[in-house]
């Protein structure tokens, strides 16, 4: 699908990516687990829990209490009937994207930067989640989450302001360091250029807590494929020192070597912690990338 | 200076620097190119990379050529090229310069004023003494015109007043002058000559020679195509003028076109001249009627300045006047058989006739004497006709019964005794008829009418030159008119009457044409008066006629003929008024020869076509450019430019983001596209802006006619302006509630600019900061009055007074100074049974957001349009009272207030719409009944 066609550029980020999202099904966050911190949510869970909704009469056992006996049912036979409701509970998914410099490029005029794709695809799933009924918040904003319609055009504007991208707060250019709630999902979307020791302290700290997550590392073609030629002097966007290469040809390679081993790590430190991990490139649709995070993060089916 | 063909450079030694170019070639050549610069974000993964092996990048080969040609385009230019460089001086001491002024070098002027300003200039320059010496003599004494040595600047003012003269140089003269000059070292001698040899020797080496004596001489001359041409003397023939004219011979053909005008500069015709090649003289007949031939006074080449190209025709070209012996009193007795009386009618229509004895005659200066049969003359007379004869003059004799008898030997040809009588009563021959004319015979080509007979005749002795000297003979062989030359005159004898006693020939109108011809065929004589001719007016060097100078004096008749032709005769027009005798430059100049060979140690020159030409500024211009072209591309080989058309198109549209990490690109992006748009804008500006204006006015065109709509003038000043757009808003929007007048928002006028015959009413705020007006915007305001609008003319201030103008108060003032121009009809106060009474409500007074004021209207008595004012003026400052803001509310408080006024402000306003849009309406007798009705309420 072309993406312009869907996705034309001069709608407001909210509208573009609740267009996006709206070729796919709410999201369910799946849930693991069932914790007292897990806030109430609207959705069904389809079992039986805490919720408000009607799930099944179930006949009386001992042990149940009298309030939970339905007489009007019970009044329809011999037996008593117990009134069960639905398991509601909503997860709550922390998302964070990579503000830095090195996020703020394209290789190409045509090309969207990674931050714009990265805005996207967080709001995107910020739309999907919300529609679930999930609760959502940015990360390092010390925001709650929250489900509400409203909470969607706060979070637009929490990450773009008249245009202008807002800057999550970050450190060491990954997702702050908070004590969050067990049992939540992280989203981090970004270039995770980082050395990998960094990142795996800092997945650690949050699996360590209690938390899943979901990395998805955005690219540019041009960061994959290396497609300079001659003599380049490179500069760094977060004041790294510049490197001069007489022929950039030459080095290829080995940049690409060193560019699996970042990306191989990276899936490999996310894999230890219990983690998922993606890649996405900027001249790819953000639906499928959207997809991909949709399956990943969605109810499996059998998976409890 | 160093001379390269047409290059001249003036900073030789700067080429040396060209030898550094292949330095500077090798310097390119090692230094590599300036890396791309690029930012990436994966910079680290970057980091420790290294290319196996570090082969240098090379600029490229055509890179190094554009700065190579940028480095000797500089260099070049800083060598100051000079395109044709003229006037260059060599060496040193004073500059001697030598400027022929005569009537040859008006021709091309131009180019030696130049040259002699650049010589001046560059002697300045040099600080060089200058010595200005002119050939053309000035008519003072030698010791007045000595020559020194001037300060350049001095020299400039002299040489400012350098003019060519009328006349011809005489270099004999300025060589004489030069001689006498003393320096104190070898000068610089530059002769501008005007390229001809001046007199009938030449003499040009001679003064070459001592021009050399001064010093290293150089010498300019016209091109060959460039030297004058002289218009010479036309020659009368019989029946046209013959135009001449002369130049040097050079093997090119040359063709000139003259022009011959009247005594008050009309043309009369025009005719081109053909130079073979190698000839000098061209002639070319120009046929005219010798009406036309005769009102020719001046004869120009055409495009060619210089008395050299003028020629004044005089007399001697022209009338051919026609003197009459009177014989006596004993004509008077029977005019109408008087051979005079035939004479002057033949001749009136040609020629101008007076009449005399024959001395007076002579001393009159007639180009022919007709002379009837009066028997002989006396011999004293006979002499001094002779003498006249032989001067030129044309002695016309008729035959007659006294002439038959006797001679006087002033006749063309020997006579028989008696005459001869044919047809008569006891002959038996017919009276003869006349034969066709020969061709050689100045009446070849007249046509014989039938009826012509001579009935008697003098007969000629038989004679060997007899049939030469005959013009005219009758069918029988026998010569009817014969002539004879002598000296530079005619004698021509008709051998029968001048009346009709011999024949009737003067009867036929072929008698007219033969008088005539005769008469064309006379000369001229140079009139014998001695008196001297005053100059009447006279040419300057360029051929202009003019007022004499004070140096020019009289001349006598005798020294036109010599061709006296100098300072103190300059060429033109001598004599009175009544008499004017041409004085041409070319009855005084030899035939024209170019300057011939010159010692050889001359540098030989030719005038420049052209100016010099500094090259400099077009050097440095291509270097610029090649430097921009330079730059461009090397921001292209960093990677800072992207020619890819959505490349541009971002970049226009996304500007603003050129200070995140993209900038670079961005910035050079932005910067082509702004030169894309910046020409644009420079191609389609003009255009886009009379588009746009055009529009814009159409559209206000249609704003306000398809709507009706209220106006008012724009004072400028801001407050007044939108007290006067709310007011009317606010008035319009009641007539919208409460009438049938649905008028649109109202707009705004501006006096002159803005068409006003689209409203019915228009408010004119009077303010004491508005400017007077133009006469555009008067004559626009007295158009709209005169057909038909209403003005409504608003003081704004709280007056009571009751006199209109010459109040003292600031906005009175500037209504007087305001409507000045404006035709404002005679006014009176509101009379109680005006239409603005009743015209929609019923109002006794009109109130604004001040009560109390006099409202003037035109004279309804007087008023031309069916009585309807076109002119209202009150003081109330009405708009303050209908403005409404934005939500409807009034914006001004009244005064004294209360919102009844402000209601009875509404009333006034509605009724004056009401009043422009219908007019008299309610002043109709149909609807006092009802009035009356209402009022008795």
């Amino acid at each position: 699908m072309e993406l312009r066609s869907v996705l034309p550029p001069d709608l407001p980020l909210q509208q573009r990516s609740e267009a996006l999202a709206a070729t796919l099904p709410p999201l369910l966050v799946a849930a693991e687990r069932v914790a007292s911190s897990v806030a109430q949510g609207v959705h069904g869970r389809r079992r039986v829990g805490q919720g408000e909704a009607f799930w099944q009469f179930r006949p009386y056992e001992p042990g149940d209490t009298p309030q939970t006996i339905d007489w009007r049912q019970t009044a329809k036979s011999d037996r008593v009937f117990v009134r069960q409701m639905e398991w509601e509970a909503a997860q709550s998914v922390w998302l964070w994207r990579d503000s830095s410099a090195s996020m703020d490029w394209s290789s190409d005029r045509n090309l969207e930067t990674k931050r714009a794709r990265a805005d996207l695809l967080l709001l995107g799933l910020a739309v999907l989640a919300i529609q679930a009924g999930e609760r959502v918040a940015l990360a390092g904003t010390g925001r709650r989450p929250d489900a509400s319609r409203a909470t969607l055009t706060r979070l637009t504007l929490e990450i773009e302001r008249g245009k202008e991208a807002v800057r999550l707060p970050d450190e060491d250019g990954l997702a702050p360091r908070q004590e969050l709630p067990r049992f939540g999902q992280l989203v981090w979307f970004g270039d995770f250029l980082q050395p990998l020791e960094v990142i795996e302290a800092r997945v650690r700290y949050f699996a360590e807590r209690g938390l899943r997550g979901h990395i998805l590392q955005i690219l540019d073609p041009a960061e994959e494929g290396l497609p300079f030629q001659g003599r380049v002097r490179f500069e760094g966007l977060e004041g790294e020192d510049p490197w001069l290469l007489s022929r950039v040809e030459t080095v290829r390679g080995a940049y690409l070597e060193r560019l699996a081993q970042q990306r191989d790590g990276l899936i490999e430190i996310a894999r230890r912690a219990g983690w998922t991990a993606g890649v996405h490139h900027t001249d790819s649709t953000p639906q499928s990338a959207l997809l991909g995070l949709y399956q990943t993060l969605a109810v499996q089916p059998g998976r409890r | 200076m160093l001379t390269l063909g047409p290059l001249g450079f003036v900073n030789p030694w700067l080429l040396f620097a060209l030898a550094g170019l292949p330095i500077l070639w090798w310097l390119l050549r090692v230094t590599p190119p300036a890396p791309k610069r690029l930012s990436f974000p994966a910079i680290r993964l970057l980091f420790g990379l290294q290319p196996p092996e570090e082969t240098p990048a090379r600029t490229p080969w055509w890179l190094i050529a554009l700065r190579m040609l940028l480095a000797a385009l500089v260099i070049i230019g800083l060598a100051r090229p000079i395109l044709n460089p003229s006037a260059q001086l060599a060496g040193g001491g004073p500059v001697v310069v030598v400027v022929d002024n005569g009537w040859a070098a008006a021709a091309n002027w131009a180019a030696r004023e130049r040259l002699l300003g650049e010589l001046l200039d560059q002697a300045e320059r040099d600080r060089r003494a200058v010595v200005l010496a002119t050939t053309a003599p000035d008519g003072r004494e030698a010791a007045e015109t000595r020559l020194s040595a001037l300060p350049p600047a001095e020299a400039r003012r002299i040489a400012q007043s350098i003019q060519p003269r009328p006349w011809a140089v005489d270099r004999p003269l300025a060589a004489e002058r030069l001689r006498a000059l003393t320096l104190e070292e070898p000068a610089t001698v530059v002769w501008l000559s005007d390229g001809l040899e001046s007199g009938a020797e030449p003499e040009a080496a001679e003064f070459a020679q001592a021009l050399a004596d001064l010093g290293s001489v150089q010498i300019y001359r016209d091109v060959p195509d460039d030297l004058p041409r002289l218009l010479l003397p036309p020659e009368i023939d019989t029946a046209s003028l013959i135009l001449r004219a002369g130049r040097v011979a050079t093997e090119t053909p040359d063709s000139l076109t003259v022009q011959a005008s009247d005594d008050r500069g009309r043309l009369v015709t025009q005719q081109t001249l053909d130079f073979e090649p190698e000839a000098a003289e061209t002639a070319q007949a120009l046929t005219l009627p010798i009406e036309l031939r005769n009102r020719i006074t001046r004869l120009d080449i055409e495009g060619e300045a210089g008395a050299g190209a003028v020629l004044f025709l005089d007399e001697r070209w022209r009338r051919r006047p026609v003197g009459l012996v009177s014989a006596g009193p004993l004509e008077s007795a029977q005019p109408l058989l008087s051979e005079l009386y035939y004479l002057e009618r033949a001749l009136t229509p040609f020629t101008e006739i007076s009449r005399g004895d024959i001395g007076q005659l002579m001393d009159r200066g007639v180009a022919v004497i007709a002379l009837p049969d009066l028997g002989p003359l006396p011999p004293e007379q006979a002499t001094a006709l002779e003498r006249w004869v032989e001067a030129g003059g044309l002695l016309l004799r008729f035959a007659g019964p006294r002439l038959a008898e006797s001679d006087d030997g002033l006749l063309p040809v020997e006579l028989r005794r008696g005459g001869r009588i044919m047809g008569g009563a006891l002959t038996w021959s017919d009276p003869a008829e006349l034969a066709p004319f020969t061709h050689d015979s100045p009446f070849a080509g007249l046509m014989l009418p039938e009826d012509v007979a001579v009935s008697r005749q003098v007969l000629a002795e038989p004679a060997l030159d007899l049939p030469e000297k005959t013009w005219a003979q009758l069918t029988d062989g026998t010569p009817l008119v014969t002539a004879e030359p002598r000296g530079q005159g005619w004698l021509a004898l008709v051998h029968t009457t001048a009346n009709t006693e011999w024949s009737d020939l003067p009867l036929s109108g072929l008698f007219v044409e033969m008088l005539r011809r005769i008469v064309a065929v006379s000369q001229g004589v140079s009139g014998t008066s001695e008196a001297a001719l005053p100059p009447l007016s006279t040419l300057d060097g360029f051929g202009r006629l003019g007022n004499p100078p004070a140096t020019a004096l009289a001349l006598t008749a005798e020294a036109i003929e010599a061709g006296e032709v100098g300072p103190r005769h300059p060429p033109g027009i001598y004599g009175t008024d009544a008499g004017r005798r041409a004085h041409n430059l070319v009855a005084g100049v030899p035939v024209l020869t170019p300057i011939g060979s010159l010692p050889g140690t001359l540098e030989s020159r030719v005038y420049a076509g052209s100016d010099e030409q500094d090259l400099l500024p077009w050097l440095l211009t291509a270097a610029l450019v090649v430097a921009l072209l330079d730059a461009l591309i090397a921001l292209a080989l960093r990677g800072h430019l992207s020619l890819r058309p959505g490349g541009l198109r971002q970049a226009a549209r996304g500007g603003g983001t050129a200070g995140t990490a993209r900038g670079g690109g961005t910035a050079g992006g932005v910067g082509t596209a702004a030169v894309v748009l910046l020409s644009a804008l420079l191609l389609a500006s003009p255009a886009a802006q009379a588009q746009s204006g055009d529009d814009d006015d159409l559209r206000r065109i249609l704003a306000a006619t398809l709507e009706t709509r209220l106006a008012y003038v724009v004072t400028g000043v801001p407050q007044v302006d939108d007290i006067s757009r709310s007011g009317l808003s606010g008035l319009s929007r009641l007539l919208l509630r409460r009438t049938a007048v649905e008028p649109s928002d109202p707009m705004a006028v501006e006096l002159g600019r803005d068409e006003l015959a689209f409203f019915p009413l228009l408010y004119w705020p009077i303010t004491a900061e508005q400017t007077s007006l133009d006469s555009a915007a008067r004559r626009a305001l007295n158009e709209y009055l005169t057909n038909g609008g209403t003005l409504l003319i608003d003081l704004r201030e709280p007056t009571a007074g009751t006199r209109l103008f010459g109040e003292a108060s600031r906005n009175s003032q500037a209504l007087q100074r305001l409507t000045d121009g404006i035709q404002i009809p005679q006014l009176v106060p509101v009379p109680p049974e005006h239409v603005l009474t009743k015209a929609f409500y019923l109002l006794q007074d009109f109130p604004g957001r001040y009560e109390g004021g006099t409202l003037w209207v035109e004279n309804p008595d007087e008023a031309d349009n069916d009585g309807v004012a076109s002119v209202v003026i009150g003081s109330n400052d009405w708009a303050g009272a209908w403005a409404i803001d934005d939500l409807g509310r009034p914006r001004a408080a009244v005064v004294p207030g209360g919102e009844r006024q402000r209601e009875m402000a509404y009333r006034f306003g509605v009724n004056l719409v009401m009043y422009a849009l219908t007019g008299n309406y309610k002043a109709d007798q149909v609807h006092v009944p009802y009035i009356l009705e209402r009022l008795g309420q």
